[in-house]
């Protein structure tokens, strides 16, 4: 894959650069938003297979690469991008996951250093997928305004977890160390309990579920 | 929140009545129109009228009793008796003139308000000092004697002239009167009239102009000054409150920023090198295996990272407190600054510390690893002087050195950081860099903070 990082901090960029070249992918690295928008800027520009971008850059060390991400996914609607941060907030994603969550990631910079779950996440973004910080997907359930506990099994609990982050089943038999069916009859179980179409793909279904757990309780609930 | 000093403010100046209004009330015959032309029959000339008649009978009897007082007791001074005798008759005075304030009251309507009070119950020999030298109890003394010489003086003209004015009307029953007297006497009769109640009014003016000099309180000019100092304390105390609301903002402000410079030192060192360290970590996690000679580079470079993190680690803790200022105190903070230093520093700071509290010791300790800092960044000086004292109850910090100069507090800079945490604490903070000349930058904090 091709792949282009802004990130500020030197030692990072040459730690992710090592790491994704050692991988076999071709990586174009920036110190700053400017930039990455000036290079990808261009409706015409010969788009990278993937974009990684840091939050907080120069020149003043605030949003500058959430709102770069914001600025080139309007250019380029199929752009996929995954935005790293220090840390991640409800807001922040819902600012980026507004229009759609395909090909797009929001996760910890921490998560990094998970080296295979973040390969694995890159690789799922520049598929089209979603990939959402577990934490943030803990401040949704958390402020949830529904309480999952009395719709969901607490095996359905973990399960709608890992979906609201962009997993697919398959990842998720895995992560819970179950079978296929098993995931498959969980996440048949929740998409019926919350009344959410059946046959909704991975990052439809990421949208779906968070939509739904910010969404009040009369709203298509069933008890 | 706006700070009200309650008793910094002006007290009113007493309602002491300026001469216009006084002759307004008392002889209002004086502004003339319908006040002239209806005197004789005025509530204004009876009132005064009667209130000559009881001021001739009180101050005659006043007079008499505190004459008698101070006679007696000037006379018999010699014979210690004396003493407490005119502190009896000063005693008393003072209680005329409350009698006299209370009788212009009721009589005329015009209020003077009482003098400062006595010094104290005269029960024991140490007041009669000052009772002697009240100056306010023997002008009540004089008010009774002057009183008695007016209202006896004005009154016996004024009843002479009213006595004529009435007779005359009687006079043509009297036979033997012509039509000349009558010409005469009648026009006569009726300035008698108006001259008795003019009299009567400037009697009563007089009266009241010498109660309020004499029985009055303390007057306009002094109620003036009082009035003046009273404003200057409250113009300091608004420009304490205005100064104390300014550093306090000032410090929270500073604070702030300080704690800003904390995450984002955290930020761009600690927290990227721990990620990179992960990262590191990671790749020889996942090359062990396949590629054990990459995976050794990628751990040695993670040790190299843990080590470099934790050295950030140490500056940054102590930017946040120096461990050394609490465990060996200011001296030895002071001396392993100047030891990091790369310019040469000589520390002077021998046993300060005892009774310095921490607040200004770690406002010295700072102001001098600030200063420090700003002198190796840019100051090309070859030599440094840092000297701490105690002066007094205020701790005293010097930093001087013979670099370029031109240091200054720039807003939202080090120094302005320092210098607003130093005002904070009610410290002074004075910084002299002439260009090309070096910098001496000098705080003073009060001890106890």
């Amino acid at each position: 894959m091709r792949i282009v990082i802004a990130e500020d901090s030197v030692l990072l960029l040459d730690g992710l650069t090592r790491l994704l070249t050692a991988e076999g992918h071709t990586v174009t690295g920036y110190r700053t938003a400017d930039e990455l928008v000036a290079d990808l800027g261009d409706p015409a520009a010969d788009l990278p297979d993937v974009v990684v971008t840091d939050v907080r850059m120069p020149p003043t060390h605030t949003d500058e690469g959430l709102r770069a991400a914001v600025h080139l996914r309007g250019l380029h609607p199929r752009l996929p991008v995954l935005v790293l941060s220090q840390y991640v907030e409800q807001r922040y994603a819902r600012e980026l996951f507004a229009a759609d969550a395909r090909g797009l990631g929001y996760v910890l910079k921490d998560r990094v250093a998970d080296v295979d779950d973040f390969l694995a996440a890159l690789a799922r973004v520049a598929a089209g997928g979603t990939a959402l910080d577990p934490e943030v997907v803990a401040q949704v359930l958390a402020r949830s305004r529904r309480t999952l506990s009395d719709v969901l099994s607490p095996r359905e609990r973990e399960v709608i977890a890992l979906m609201a982050e962009g997993r697919s089943n398959a990842a998720i038999a895995e992560r819970l160390v179950v079978g296929l069916p098993a995931v498959e009859k969980h996440v048949t179980s929740i998409l019926t309990k919350l009344d959410l179409p059946p046959d909704a793909d991975d990052h439809r279904r990421v949208l779906a579920v968070l939509r739904w757990l910010e969404d009040g309780p009369t709203n298509g609930a069933r008890p | 929140m706006s700070t009200t000093i309650e008793a910094a403010t002006a007290p009113p100046l007493p309602d002491e009545a300026p001469l216009a209004d006084d002759v307004r009330v008392v002889a209002p015959m004086l502004t003339g129109g319908r006040a002239l032309g209806l005197a004789p029959v005025s509530g204004a000339t009876w009132a005064g009228a009667g209130q000559i008649v009881l001021a001739a009978a009180v101050s005659l009897a006043a007079s008499v009793l505190l004459v008698t007082g101070v006679a007696l007791g000037v006379g018999l001074v010699v014979l210690v008796v004396g003493v407490p005798l005119l502190v009896l008759t000063l005693v008393l005075a003072r209680g005329y003139g409350a009698g006299e304030r209370a009788r212009l009251r009721a009589q005329l309507g015009v209020v003077v308000l009482p003098p400062a009070p006595g010094p104290g119950a005269p029960y024991h020999p140490r007041t009669w000092w000052p009772w002697l030298r009240d100056a306010r109890s023997w002008a009540a003394v004089a008010h009774a004697l002057l009183t008695c010489l007016l209202a006896w003086t004005a009154g016996s003209v004024a009843f002479s002239l009213a006595a004529f004015a009435l007779v005359v009307p009687a006079a043509p029953f009297a036979g033997r009167v012509n039509a000349l007297h009558l010409v005469l006497l009648v026009p006569g009769a009726v300035v008698a009239l108006w001259l008795a109640a003019l009299v009567v009014q400037l009697t009563n003016l007089a009266q009241v102009r010498l109660t309020r000099t004499l029985l009055g309180g303390r007057s306009r000019a002094e109620a003036e000054r009082a009035a003046r100092a009273a404003e200057q304390r409250a113009d300091v105390a608004e420009d304490r409150a205005e100064h104390l609301r300014e550093t306090r903002t000032a410090a929270v402000v500073a604070a702030d920023e300080e704690r800003r410079r904390i995450e984002r030192d955290l930020h761009d060192g600690a927290q990227q090198r721990l990620v990179a360290l992960g990262v590191e970590l990671g790749v020889a996690r996942r090359t062990a295996a396949q590629d054990p000679a990459a995976a050794v580079a990628a751990i040695d470079a993670a040790h190299g990272e843990v080590k470099e993190v934790l050295a950030e680690l140490r500056d940054l803790v102590r930017g946040v407190h120096p461990a050394v200022l609490t465990d060996r105190g200011l001296d030895a903070a002071l001396s392993a600054l100047a030891a990091r230093c790369p310019v040469p520093v000589d520390v002077d700071a021998q046993g300060v510390g005892d009774g310095v509290g921490p607040q200004a010791q770690a406002a010295a300790y700072f102001v001098v690893a600030e200063a420090l800092t700003n002198l190796a960044k840019h100051a090309t000086a070859t030599r440094a002087t840092v000297r701490a004292a105690v002066d007094g109850d205020r701790l005293r910090i010097e930093v001087a050195d013979d670099g370029a100069g031109g240091a200054h507090t720039a807003p939202g800079g080090g120094l302005d950081g320092l210098r607003r945490r130093v005002e904070a604490l009610d410290g002074t903070f004075h910084l002299v860099s002439p260009a090309g000349r070096g910098t001496v930058l000098t705080v003073e904090v009060p001890c106890a903070s």
